[in-house]
């Protein structure tokens, strides 16, 4: 828009006697038409085909779907309106399964995103407060050991902690007996009803830590040194600095960071099919996804799966709904500081 | 990378950035939750699209498979691998000269097969079986009725339904009609180290008082009874509605198998639930297994002996062959009674053969489809099955006395004879894909987190939950 601007206004400017300005008007406008039709064709316009066509298509066909009694198998869907909503709304398993996705969309994001933020500031200005504003000796080797669970693959994750977990002889209860804590021999993490859960968190928060910890450095980077060594020549301490200059200069990328994750647990898919492929004692670490997965291919009911996941795509706007307006809250007296 | 920090850039273009990558990964979820229920095939399509064009049918071509035609069979490529159904295709092409047939692998079944029923163009066969296989009974109505196929002859000229042990075919029959032909022989047992019983003069038990007897032998020794691991608790769930229709007879099979609002109350099933209360109060089952993956539970069992009995399929020696001990020669017994005057012997056990084979009516060439499974039931490939896998298909008389040398199939042919026609079949688990809520509930019941009432009720609101849900489809069981 603003390369088509000066062009426009640049044509009375002239002020020549002899064209009468409708005619170059009309010839720049021609060639600035080109210009601008090209533009919306290739960078607007096929990527918008190419997103209705996979992407809203997709999305009305299964919210129609949702409105069927598929089952997945035949040609026929016959339409049931409603149906699917009021079944699982009334179906506890599903309801318990929501609850323990929106229980992940609370605490895994806010532990993990916490967790790398203090480890970001840590390498970045959390060092010595003498000379120039900086972090822990050997910094790069914390950050790149703390990246390492990243690169490996969820499934593999998810293998090496069920063996972690292993009651018999896995590595957590070989460490606590060895410690004297006799009552771990043979205790099921996975197993029990009160621990599974966090079990199963942990290790989702334990894999992604190092990764937004390396956003935040990035992010951390940007801010201009001299915002840190004002702070400090004012007499703010690390944790000062640390919620007053590197909080509200990184605010974007946290709340970027904050919906990666409340995706990421939203679905959380790939953990809990590892470390608990039947959805945990008494369920609880079945997870919508899962749930929607077991609904549509073994128990061949697709409109209902289908239903399911319409109602975890509107949880996940109003999560991203959420998360932007608590951000946009924040912004003015965050702002105002700096 | 330095530690230091860069020169301050412009925030402008990050925040700008970091907006566009926030609004990028909302669609993310969606993606995730709504496509994956979309269709691949564009609705229905032309499901009758013409099958092949059929040939003469005659003696040695019962279903009148076309000259010159090819099949395509997919195979579930599992504990018993796709090179078995190889095989058949070979004898195929000799026997049909001129046609092919096409034998794919696969262990996503449902997610692979379900673009293909919708788009009306099926496998002419297929192994419906795995973890990722399609409930039964959300495709039963596509599916071609095989009764034609076991009154066939085989290629030695006898009638197929001739040839098969008794009561096999039960557990393909869908309200009336042979849907699914189960060809891998399943007998279900308690399986246990012979070498290890003989050394300590131990036998199996005929009965749970025998059991908990052994139980306390077991943990005079430091060792348990049973083990368990988490997705396969379901395991004594099967030994359980075994032991109950001992004692109950086809009352209780009935009541299981039909999800009767009084299946978990009948005195029969209370009694052994009784039973098992007191093997977990005794600490008679080795700690832990609702956190165990369940190969290493069984691993405890066949190779560490921490536990002297399993209860399973008879797949188990195949499953474990990499993880048992040397000279473990594993044995079955039959699953124990709760009293001596129960209405089956205890011989009788349950035989549900397993590899549901399916012939969809949509598929091309659904008579070469009948013929393949004609083929793989006939003795020279049935023969050939038990003696690479070490497993038995439901065609009798494949299996020569010393087993080739397997303990374990020689003593599943040993059961299956003493039962003679006292064997009986149930499958509501599979029919109802109840697997993982049932591993919920047996988990909690075996960590001894709840007692048999709890258990009972449990499994009675899920039977009651599936039997009033109008959406599933329900099989009749007589």
């Amino acid at each position: 828009m603003t390369g088509v601007a000066p062009l426009k206004s640049g044509a009375p400017a002239d002020g020549g006697p002899a064209p009468p300005p409708a005619a170059p008007a009309r010839r720049r406008g021609r060639r600035a038409g080109f210009d601008r039709v090209s533009l919306i064709v290739v960078f607007v316009g096929v990527p918008f085909a190419g997103y209705v066509l996979l992407v809203l298509y997709p999305f009305t066909q299964a919210a129609f779907y949702s409105l069927t009694a598929w089952t997945g198998f035949s040609p026929d869907q016959p339409f049931v309106g409603l149906d699917n909503y009021t079944r699982i709304f009334a179906d506890n398993l599903f309801l318990q399964a929501l609850g323990n996705s929106v229980l992940l969309l609370v605490v895994v994001p806010l532990v993990t995103l916490t967790l790398s933020f203090a480890l970001a500031a840590l390498v970045t200005f959390g060092g010595p407060t003498t000379g120039a504003v900086r972090g822990l000796g050997s910094s790069s080797f914390y950050r790149v050991v703390s990246f390492f669970p990243y690169v490996v693959p969820a499934i593999v994750i998810g293998i090496i902690w069920s063996q972690i977990y292993n009651p018999a002889n896995g590595l957590l209860n070989g460490a606590l007996t060895t410690l004297g804590l006799q009552r771990f021999q043979d205790f099921a993490w996975l197993g029990q009803a009160d621990t599974a859960m966090a079990a199963s968190t942990v290790v989702i928060i334990w894999s992604f830590i190092g990764f937004y910890m390396v956003l935040f450095v990035a992010a951390i980077k940007g801010i201009p040194a001299e915002l840190f060594e004002a702070a400090r020549l004012d007499g703010a301490g690390r944790l000062r600095s640390a919620v007053h200059v590197a909080i509200p200069g990184i605010a974007g990328s946290i709340r970027t960071a904050y919906i990666y994750m409340g995706i990421l647990a939203l679905d959380a898919f790939v953990y809990m099919q590892a470390l608990n492929p039947s959805g945990g004692p008494d369920n609880s670490t079945l997870v919508i996804t899962q749930q929607i997965y077991r609904t549509a291919f073994s128990q061949g009911q697709f409109g209902l799966a289908c239903a399911m996941g319409v109602v975890l795509a509107v949880v996940t706007f109003l999560f991203v709904a959420a998360i932007f307006t608590v951000s946009r809250l924040l912004r003015g007296p965050l702002e105002s500081r700096t | 990378m330095s530690d230091s920090f860069t020169t301050p850039t412009t925030g402008v273009q990050r925040r700008a950035f970091l907006r566009f990558s926030a609004a990028a990964g909302i669609a993310a979820p969606l993606s995730l939750s709504l496509a994956s229920c979309a269709a691949s095939g564009s609705g229905p399509t032309d499901a009758g699209s013409a099958p092949a064009a059929t040939g003469e049918a005659s003696a040695d071509n019962p279903f009148g498979v076309a000259e010159g035609s090819s099949v395509e069979a997919v195979i579930f490529d599992g504990g018993y691998g796709i090179d078995y159904a190889t095989f058949a295709a070979s004898i195929f092409e000799e026997v049909r000269a001129g046609s092919t047939v096409e034998v794919t692998g696969s262990t996503q079944i449902a997610q692979q097969m379900q673009p293909r029923f919708v788009g009306g163009n099926p496998p002419d066969l297929l192994d419906n079986n795995g973890a990722n296989a399609i409930g039964l009974s959300a495709i039963v109505d596509g599916l071609e009725d095989l009764s034609d196929l076991v009154q066939a002859q085989n290629l030695e000229g006898t009638v197929i339904a001739d040839t098969l042990y008794p009561g096999v075919l039960d557990v393909g029959m869908y309200n009336g009609k042979l849907a699914a032909l189960n060809y891998v022989l399943t007998v279900y047992a308690l399986w246990y180290s012979q070498t290890l019983f003989d050394e300590n003069g131990w036998t199996p038990p005929t009965t749970w008082e025998e059991a908990l007897e052994l139980g306390a032998a077991a943990q005079e020794q430091g060792k348990y009874l049973f083990t368990w691991g988490t997705e396969a608790a379901s395991y004594y769930l099967t030994l359980a509605v075994d032991s109950a229709i001992k004692e109950g007879g086809d009352e209780v099979r009935l009541a299981m198998d039909n999800l009767q609002p009084d299946a978990w109350s009948l005195p029969a099933v209370q009694s052994v639930l009784a039973a098992m209360e007191q093997v977990v109060e005794r600490g008679y089952m080795r700690p832990g297994g609702a956190g165990t993956q369940f190969t290493a539970a069984q691993a405890q069992w066949s190779q560490a002996q921490e536990a002297l009995l399993y209860p399973s399929g008879s797949w188990i020696e195949n499953e474990m062959a990499e993880q048992t001990l040397e000279d473990f020669q594993m044995t079955g017994a039959p699953s124990p009674r709760v009293s001596e005057d129960s209405t089956l012997p205890y011989e009788s056990i349950r035989n549900t053969p397993n590899e549901p084979f399916v012939v969809p009516t949509a598929a091309a060439n659904a008579a070469g489809g009948k013929e393949m499974l004609r083929i793989m039931l006939s003795p020279e490939t049935a023969t050939e099955f038990a003696r690479t896998k070490l497993a038995s298909t439901i065609v009798r008389d494949t299996v020569p006395p010393d087993a080739f040398g397997s303990t374990a199939l020689a003593s599943q042919i040993a059961m299956l004879e003493a039962a003679g026609d006292q064997t009986f079949s149930w499958n509501f688990v599979a029919t109802y894909g109840m697997t993982p809520q049932v591993n919920v509930l047996w988990n909690s019941f075996l960590s001894g987190q709840s007692v048999a009432a709890d258990l009972a009720s449990g499994m009675q609101a899920l039977f009651d939950g599936i039997r009033e849900d109008d959406a599933v489809v329900k099989i009749e069981i007589s």
